[in-house]
């Protein structure tokens, strides 16, 4: 079988040279070896440029927002967590599916370069992933380790490393080996009020409010932002702790019910707040009250805070 | 010069808080930043680039200037003091760079009273940096790894020893307060120094050389870039978030905020960014960078072309945070060599 | 146990958002039947409980509320026949993420109480106005400034 690096590069030439789609989205390499980021291929020359290694993270879906507005048909690359968030552009009527062309990737996990780095693995020329293995490739040569050890944190728990939509499927299904993703929710909800209100101060102090959080994200689609009104100003702008935290907690209040648990928002993070406990808070809890729902699976399914049944339990006493 | 066995740090900053707040790169959640001083901090004076920069300490994030209160149709304005006297230890020579560059927006005429007055409140010591990081390209900018000539105080870590080597007279005076602490420095400090400088300098400047980052004339190649193509390819991919403007040691855009509580409130200045829509969005609804592209090119622009043609130095300091944390890999180095602005 | 002189002058101010067929009419018959009810409650009307949204809530906190409390139509009776149904799901999880972020649960209340309900808002504001009484002051997501 072709590598999938290859057949990229050869799907995305055939569906521009037919004129079946007017832009593909990819991803193309860097200068340095963990870069590898959106690429827009418009016409033969840049269809060379574009590749899949293990550093292809960032969701090409986001881009269909502004991209879509003046093509008719657009192609881009999707891993399992990308598909769940074009689902939820979809489920939230941002994207049309009909000027959409998917290619899917099975992913089998990708790599995060800081992992690598805190383990010595630095100034690389190339990583390459060949099965359970990563090779590490410098100047003194070649090294094998274990790539589950240096994959994000996010990959680990993923349940959804296949696409679960598309037009065109790109390789081989992969087996999801998922860990426990709530594990990091029940730890912090073990602790005290007074301690958990503590951890999170000292985590959201360190915010700086430059909203990548936000503008990463597939829930986060709205053609304006609550956090940007100027009128009335929800969100004051000076670093204030009180300020921070009413950003995290609407911030992750808004994607409730609707966050595809993609983790871009904590790989993004330039100060390192781990967010996606927050969206699993949430995740946790609705699933426990209100049954098992996976944003981004399925978007006919009603996301669980816009709908209701008349039996709901409450998370407050009723009387 | 001088010199102080490691050991005796703790000892050090404990003088040094009793002097002024002392900020140093301290660990928290795994997480190296500038942070206060306490008893029992783990300091890390290893890594090289703290997550943010310490710029905040002579720029923070908001600053309240003045509380205001309303009374009938009276009006009272009360001018807030400035914190006091503070000293920041371990600064890397790039980031005291990205200080000394504000400081010549701020300090030049007409000067920026609350900024001189933080800013004169500030005793920088320095730590020369012995290794690069991957994504460091201060030489690129010419300045040096291991040597900062805008801080008050020098320090090298030479293992055992930090020298320690004040630069002025606010240098000094803080050092004279020290002279317990510090012992004279051996006859063959300065040739140390000399080679730390040196090493440290040719190391960086082989990493800048294997990745093509030796800037030459960037300024001249961009004078006339504004409609460039260039631009087309850069900014797509921008997610418009203000990561490479926040971490950066030199952007100083801000904007001016009331908070207020109904009959009084207070007037602040807070960092903003121009990677976000907003920034230049006019009150009667008009924006004259209406997309991330007039955006994204307002960003290198500045740092490249304005800001020298203003005050003939580059708006950026090769510290790499921005390379490193731009969530789509937005290298400020590929815009370089995309301009022409490479030997 | 020894009480402070701050504690002991302490007096809670709570946040009350009413919704107006049901909650803010249950207050109104308190008061023209007389019954009192504490002081430190300020109820704020809204049109539906499922109109509150959590900005209201956290900047009550941010201002110094030191509880709030959501009163809406009892599930089935919403004068919009479903808007209690979203407000119980969305305040249930708001409720839980606010513990989770380190606000003590009784700080945030949901009750349901009807327009013919005077005794129920009376008793309901007494229980929840004692209740952060003996909570304290909050000092958590006060804006300070």
């Amino acid at each position: 079988m072709k590598q999938l690096n290859e057949v990229i590069k050869e799907v995305a030439a055939q569906s521009l040279s037919r004129g079946e789609v007017d832009l593909v989205i990819g991803w193309k390499k860097g200068d340095l070896w963990w870069q590898s980021y959106p690429a827009f291929v418009e016409g033969d020359e840049g269809v060379a440029d574009l590749i899949w290694d293990p550093f292809c993270v960032p969701n090409l879906s986001r881009y269909l927002l502004e991209e879509l507005d003046d093509k008719s048909k657009v192609a881009i690359f999707v891993k399992g967590c990308d598909a769940l968030g074009f689902n939820q552009l979809l489920q939230d009527k941002r994207v049309e599916r009909e000027k959409v062309y998917l290619y899917g990737i099975p992913c089998d996990g990708l790599v995060d370069p800081r992992k690598l780095e805190a383990a010595g693995h630095k100034w690389l020329s190339e990583v390459r992933r060949d099965g359970d293995e990563l090779v590490l490739v410098s100047k003194e040569g070649e090294q094998r380790v274990k790539a589950r050890d240096f994959m994000y944190d996010k990959c680990l728990t993923c349940r959804y490393p296949n696409p679960v939509t598309y037009d065109q499927m790109l390789g081989e299904a992969v087996e999801a080996q998922p860990q426990e993703r709530f594990a990091g929710v029940e730890e912090l909800e073990k602790i005290s009020d007074d301690e958990r209100f503590e951890y999170w101060a000292r985590q959201f102090s360190r915010c700086i409010r430059c909203f990548a959080c936000r503008n990463v994200c597939p829930a986060c689609s709205c053609r304006e932002c609550i956090f940007d009104i100027p009128e009335p100003r929800w969100l004051g702008k000076a670093k204030e702790l009180s300020e921070d935290q009413f950003y995290h907690i609407i911030r992750a209040y808004h994607v409730a019910g609707r966050c595809v648990d993609c983790g871009e928002c904590t790989r993004v993070c330039p100060v390192d707040l781990p967010l996606q406990e927050l969206n699993r808070k949430f995740i946790k809890d609705i699933n426990e009250l209100y049954g098992e729902y996976d944003a981004g699976v399925d978007p006919e399914t009603e996301a669980p805070l816009v709908t209701y049944n008349t039996n709901d339990p409450a998370a407050f006493t009723e009387s | 010069m001088k010199k102080i066995n490691k050991e005796k740090l703790p000892a050090l900053w404990e003088r040094l808080a009793d002097e002024a707040a002392l900020y140093l790169p301290v660990e928290e959640d795994g997480v190296v930043n500038f942070a206060p001083w306490k008893e029992g901090a783990a300091v890390n004076l290893d890594v090289i680039n703290t997550m943010v920069p310490p710029k905040h300490l002579v720029f923070p994030q908001s600053e309240n200037y003045l509380r205001f209160h309303v009374e009938g149709s009276k009006l009272e304005i009360e001018p807030l003091d400035v914190d006091g006297p503070y000293v920041v230890f371990g600064a890397r020579p790039c980031d005291v760079a990205g200080i000394a560059i504000i400081d010549k927006l701020f300090l030049d005429e007409p000067c920026d009273t609350l900024y001189k007055e933080r800013r004169d409140n500030g005793t920088i010591i320095s730590l020369g940096c012995n290794e690069p990081e991957e994504t460091c390209f201060c030489t690129s900018f010419d300045l040096e790894p291991g040597f900062s000539p805008d801080a008050d105080i020098s320090t090298w870590d030479l293992g055992e020893y930090l020298l320690w080597e004040p630069r002025n007279e606010k240098g000094q005076a803080l050092t004279a307060k020290l002279d317990d602490l510090l012992e004279a420095a051996d006859s063959g400090a300065a040739q140390a120094v000399e080679k730390l400088r040196q090493d440290a300098a040719s190391r960086e400047a082989a990493v800048v050389r294997e990745h093509g980052w030796e800037v030459q004339g960037v300024k001249e190649a961009l004078e006339d870039k504004f409609d460039s193509e260039i631009w087309d390819e850069i900014y797509r991919r921008c997610l418009g978030c203000g990561v490479c403007t926040y971490l950066c040691p030199t952007c100083h855009c801000f904007d001016v905020q009331d908070y207020s509580k109904g009959q009084e409130g207070l007037r602040f200045r807070c960092w903003d960014s121009c990677m976000f829509g907003d920034f230049t969005l006019m009150a009667h609804g008009e924006n004259p960078r209406p997309t991330q592209k007039e955006r994204v090119r307002q960003r290198f622009m500045h740092k490249l072309l304005y800001y020298p043609s203003n005050f003939e130095v580059y708006a950026c300091v090769g510290c790499g945070r921005c390379v490193r944390k731009c969530p789509v890999s937005i290298d400020i180095t590929q815009v370089i060599k995309a301009a022409g602005g490479v030997e | 146990m020894s009480v402070s002189a701050e504690e002991q002058a302490f007096e809670p101010l709570i946040i009350v958002f009413g919704c107006n067929w049901c909650s803010y009419a249950g207050g109104d018959l308190a008061g023209t039947s007389r019954m009192s009810y504490p002081p430190n409650v300020r109820v704020i009307r809204v049109p539906c409980s499922s109109r509150v949204s959590p900005n209201f809530v956290l900047r009550a906190f941010q201002r110094g509320a030191d509880g709030v409390l959501v009163a809406g139509c009892h599930p089935g009776d919403c004068h919009y026949v479903t808007g209690n149904y979203y407000a119980r799901r969305r305040l249930s999880a708001l409720r839980r993420f606010l513990e989770f972020i380190g606000i003590e649960p009784e700080r945030f209340e949901v009750h349901w109480i009807s327009g013919s309900e005077g005794a129920k808002f009376a008793k309901v504001m007494g229980e929840v106005t004692e209740k952060i009484r003996a909570l304290g002051p909050n000092r958590k997501m006060r804006d300070v400034r």
